[in-house]
């Protein structure tokens, strides 16, 4: 019997521009979280700049590969924008730090396989914000409806050059 | 034991296969190992929870039911149906393997139609409850899963069992089977009383499924309501699950308004205190087969329609 507990999603808005998405179970979730964190405040204050998406890729590879054998249980996907050129940067990484950089989308772990087929179908390269957030709405929504253990809502953030926007989304309750 | 011994007897193996089942009794088994194992090993995940629920009270039995059908975490069917129309005045809710209640049942059928030719009368309740539960407890240790709540009227009035496949079978006023009959159990206990109107049942029934759905993953999607009277079983509504748990949401006593909806659904209005019999007409007739009835259909297409950016998108924008 699997009981709806709390949502599994957690983003973490590292910096403006850069997000990482964690998912899996909760308990190591929060961990990781704050884990990242600490090392991202660290490094910005180590370096005195903000830290690159490609950059943190590298780091949180390297945070879940320290835990090879006795393992985070934590898939995380990060989105950004590049700082200079402003470029996308989507990236997803396995729970042992296996970083896989594409060009259009990265899904995440339970139902990466419906989310797949409707972002396969619904995107497209160079759209508007406003369109690359229908077309993230529908993949979400209708992907959880296919899956039975998400669902319940979902948050879509837009990053861009100068803002990110939070919009919640109403999904069916069961 | 020391009796025991002296007489050589044997603890019968309740768990195992029982000894009377034949070698090959039409069922095709591989070879080598146990179906059992072989199951285990290169079987399909087969498709198991769900939230069903049957009660009996003056006015009949009512079955409702979810109709999600889950393979693990994959939704495999957001549209089943899991009410099964056994006879003219009798059903079954079936929870557990799907293929195994789906089978059970046309078995269960085809017995029944003999009967009631041999016997020149409707099959009892009890009666049926006990050929379906001694059909499959012959198969006992081999992984059928089939939960079932048998509900029809007979010549006893109203009659409600609850039937598993290692042959249990018992007699009970409400009954909830499935991954999310704990939830569905506890609004039920909360409302039953045997005196209620057909509504005040109609509305408990689906109050307790959509709660069930709501907080059990694997169940979900619509909500099939049906009610056992006198005079056979009725299809009374099929209903999306969304929608129900929108209106729990509101807060009793306020006017609730109609949603927007692509087919034509009976408005439900769990908080009502005064039922008017001109609300029976919401009921609508049960079809010969429910394969026609109205909206079983449409609901696939519903969730798509229901998430689209017009109305049903709470937006939240936060600037940074």
């Amino acid at each position: 019997m699997v009981e709806v507990v709390m949502e599994e999603v957690v983003v973490v808005e590292v910096m403006v521009g850069v997000e990482v998405l964690e998912v899996m179970v909760v308990v190591e979730l929060v961990e990781v979280v704050e884990v990242v964190v600490f090392r991202l405040n660290l490094y910005e204050l180590k370096e005195g700049r903000q830290i690159k998406p490609y950059t943190l890729m590298s780091m949180v590879a390297n945070l879940l590969y320290e835990k090879r054998f006795g393992l985070y249980y934590t898939e995380p996907a990060i989105a950004g924008l590049d700082l200079k050129t402003f470029k996308p940067f989507t990236c997803s990484l396995d729970l042992i730090d296996c970083p896989m950089v594409t060009d259009d989308f990265v899904v995440s772990v339970t139902c990466s396989e419906q989310m797949y087929g409707m972002c396969e179908s619904l995107w497209e390269p160079n759209t508007d914000p406003e369109h690359l957030f229908e077309t993230i709405s529908q993949a979400m929504l209708n992907a959880v409806d296919q899956d039975a253990v998400s669902g319940m809502g979902v948050i879509v953030h837009i990053i861009e050059k100068d803002k990110i926007t939070t919009r919640t989304l109403m999904a069916r309750m069961d | 034991m020391a009796l025991q011994d002296v007489c050589k007897w044997q603890v019968p193996d309740t768990q195992g296969l029982s000894p009377h089942l034949p070698e090959a009794g039409g069922w095709a088994v591989p070879r080598g190992c146990d179906p059992q194992t072989f199951l285990q090993i290169y079987g399909p995940r087969l498709a198991h929870g769900t939230t069903t629920l049957a009660f009996r009270f003056r006015h009949g039995v009512i079955a409702a039911a979810d109709t999600r059908s889950s393979c693990g975490s994959y939704v495999a069917c957001p549209a089943s149906r899991k009410v099964i129309p056994v006879h003219r005045h009798l059903l079954g809710t079936t929870s557990g393997t799907s293929a195994d209640c789906v089978t059970w049942y046309r078995v269960l059928q085809r017995e029944l139609r003999l009967r009631e030719l041999r016997e020149g009368q409707l099959p009892s309740v009890a009666g049926t409850a006990k050929l379906l539960s001694t059909m499959m407890s012959r198969y006992r240790g081999l992984d059928l899963c089939v939960a079932t709540a048998l509900c029809g009227w007979d010549h006893s009035g109203p009659a409600l069992f609850y039937v598993y496949s290692d042959g249990t079978c018992l007699q009970g006023d409400i009954f909830s089977v499935g991954s999310g009959s704990p939830y569905a159990y506890g609004v039920l206990d909360r409302s039953y009383h045997y005196d209620m109107t057909i509504q005040e049942a109609y509305t408990l029934a689906r109050c307790a499924v959509a709660h069930a759905t709501h907080r059990d993953a694997y169940s979900g999607g619509s909500v099939d309501l049906f009610h056992v009277q006198e005079s056979g079983w009725e299809y009374v509504s099929r209903s999306d699950a969304y929608m129900l748990y929108m209106e729990l949401q509101k807060a009793p006593g306020l006017e609730q308004e109609r949603e927007p909806e692509p087919e034509p659904e009976p408005e439900r209005e769990p908080e009502r205190e005064q039922e008017q019999e001109a609300e029976v007409s919401q009921v609508r007739p049960g079809p010969a087969t429910p394969q026609d009835a109205a909206g079983g259909g449409e609901l696939f297409v519903e969730p798509e329609e229901v998430t689209a950016e017009d109305d049903g998108i709470t937006v939240k924008t936060e600037m940074i």
